[in-house]
């Protein structure tokens, strides 16, 4: 998974992303600042926290945005981990549509499926 | 019978031989999941399983300790402490901290079979409990008798009223009604619908109210009381209009009494006018951002206490998760140096929810994914803004 997230790495406004296994193993990650890998592993431990708690109320999601001012933290679940990025910059519907197109081959290399949602294989 | 169980140890080979055992107790869909580490234990949502194996010692931290933090949040749940020894004084201290059980941790097949039957035996007594009607704490009721004797206690309480067909809320502040809802219509409207549910016979639950709920029915419960019984002696004659809901048909799903789709109240002496796509239009004061369609939404304080909220069919779950979250997000927020969130949207395939967090709690609203835009999700965002300023 190296090679996918030196790529990773080199995505336009990217500061650090990580891909994380269901047992909270870190799979994969780079980072563009001084996030260090532990704190990145706590960071997508606790989104997978959070999905799993919305999914113990009936309220299934596999995808997260969450505004930090001008900060993005995205990350989405799949069946084998999930895969988190940390972003210098405010997103809306557009770029998240243009990060899947980026992030999705380089995992899909890697063996690594993620949910397409409708609006991004528009 | 168990469902979601959970092992919580620092003995991989017990764990393995426990899960396996636990497996055979359960449903054929029943899930045993093992954490060997405590503190990511500690991230883990209790209340999601009906069993958790806990070890009296853990490797970092006093298992008896985080029963009494896991009781606390899952007080539902069946907690059983695994005790490498026997002594009295551990057993009363596990019991003292919510276990339900106190067992000695097998070593051989046969003290597994016991250890089995053992758990077999509670979680029988658990799931006749769990399997009672859950009318447990509601009484088939008049209506009007229990507004009644709220408004003459002076009480503050949110009355959930269920009939056999549909769901609703009346807010009861200091002895009046303030307001009423049930999907499709609000205010005064809803009050005297809900009166005469399957004939004023309901289930009926009550919740503390400690905020101020919003207003929305000016008339005295007296009065009210009484245009409601006239109205049934007129069999369900006209009811007054104000504050009428709607509710928009084909684009809203109506499956689920305790969760459809209704709109806001729009603010009372105003028209309300639909646009092209269906959807609610206020015609409110142009600086003011109209709320758009939503499933339900809610807002909690810092303390994680619910403040308002609309269309929530389990309000204490959603005030949890809400304050869940915003917990979480505040410990990511720390570990990434930033400021606490300001918005927070998660997608999912049948719904999308977006949390906005101020100084002073956050609001939480859910939509449903077939028809949320990225422009109503932002309209959500701004509302909940301007409710802050």
């Amino acid at each position: 998974m190296n090679k996918a997230f030196e790529q990773i790495a080199l995505i336009e406004g990217i500061i650090a992303a990580t891909f994380v296994s269901p047992e909270g193993k870190l799979l994969g990650w780079c980072s563009n600042s001084a996030i260090s890998q532990e704190a990145l592993k706590f960071v997508a431990e606790t989104c997978r926290v959070i999905l799993s708690a919305n999914r113990a109320e009936q309220r299934f999601a596999e995808t997260g945005v969450i505004a930090f001012g001008d900060r993005t933290l995205v990350f989405r679940e799949g069946e084998v981990g999930m895969f988190m990025a940390y972003l210098d910059s405010p997103t809306n519907d557009a770029v998240l549509v243009w990060l899947w197109e980026q992030v999705n081959p380089l995992l899909d290399a890697e063996g690594v499926k993620l949910v397409v949602t409708p609006a991004e294989s528009a | 019978m168990l469902h979601q169980g959970l092992i919580l140890t620092s003995h991989r080979e017990y764990a393995q031989a426990m899960r396996l055992g636990l497996l055979s107790l359960g449903v054929a869909q029943a899930r045993v999941d093992v954490e060997l580490d405590a503190l990511r234990a500690m991230q883990l949502v209790p209340h999601q399983y009906n069993l958790i194996l806990l070890d009296q010692m853990l490797d970092s931290m006093d298992g008896l300790q985080l029963l009494l933090l896991l009781k606390q949040q899952a007080p539902a749940t069946k907690f059983i402490i695994v005790s490498d020894a026997q002594d009295e004084t551990s057993r009363a201290h596990a019991y003292q901290n919510g276990a339900d059980f106190f067992l000695e941790r097998p070593h051989t097949t046969e003290g597994f079979r016991t250890a089995l039957e053992a758990i077999k035996g509670l979680l029988g007594r658990h799931f006749d409990t769990k399997t009672m009607p859950d009318t447990l704490g509601a009484a088939m009721l008049s209506i009007s008798d229990i507004v009644q004797t709220r408004c003459l206690s002076g009480d503050s309480v949110l009355l959930l009223v269920r009939s056999k067909k549909q769901s609703g809320d009346i807010f009861i502040y200091r002895g009046e009604v303030y307001h009423a809802q049930y999907p499709g219509k609000s205010g005064e409207a809803a009050f005297y619908d809900m009166m005469h549910w399957d004939g004023g016979h309901l289930q009926i639950r009550d919740l503390k109210l400690s905020h101020v709920p919003p207003r929305t029915i000016e008339t005295s419960y007296r009065q009210l009381l009484e245009a409601a019984e006239k109205a049934a002696t007129l069999d369900g004659g006209t009811r007054p209009p104000t504050g009428e809901l709607l509710v928009l048909s084909g684009e809203v799903p109506l499956a689920a009494s305790d969760s459809s789709v209704v709109l806001e109240a729009p603010p009372r002496g105003e028209e309300v006018t639909v646009s092209q796509s269906g959807r609610l239009l206020e015609p409110s004061a142009p600086t003011e951002t109209a709320i758009p369609a939503l499933n339900s939404h809610w807002k909690i304080n810092l303390m994680g206490e619910l403040v308002e909220g609309s269309q929530m069919s389990e309000p204490d779950r959603c005030a949890f998760i809400s304050y869940f979250i915003y917990r979480k997000l505040a410990d990511v927020a720390v570990t990434l140096e930033v400021d606490y969130f300001s918005n927070f949207t998660l997608f999912g395939p049948h719904l999308q929810q977006v949390l906005v967090a101020d100084n002073m709690g956050v609001r939480h609203g859910v939509f449903d994914t077939a028809w949320t835009t990225e422009d109503l999700r932002n309209q959500y965002i701004q509302w909940c803004c301007e409710q802050s300023f």
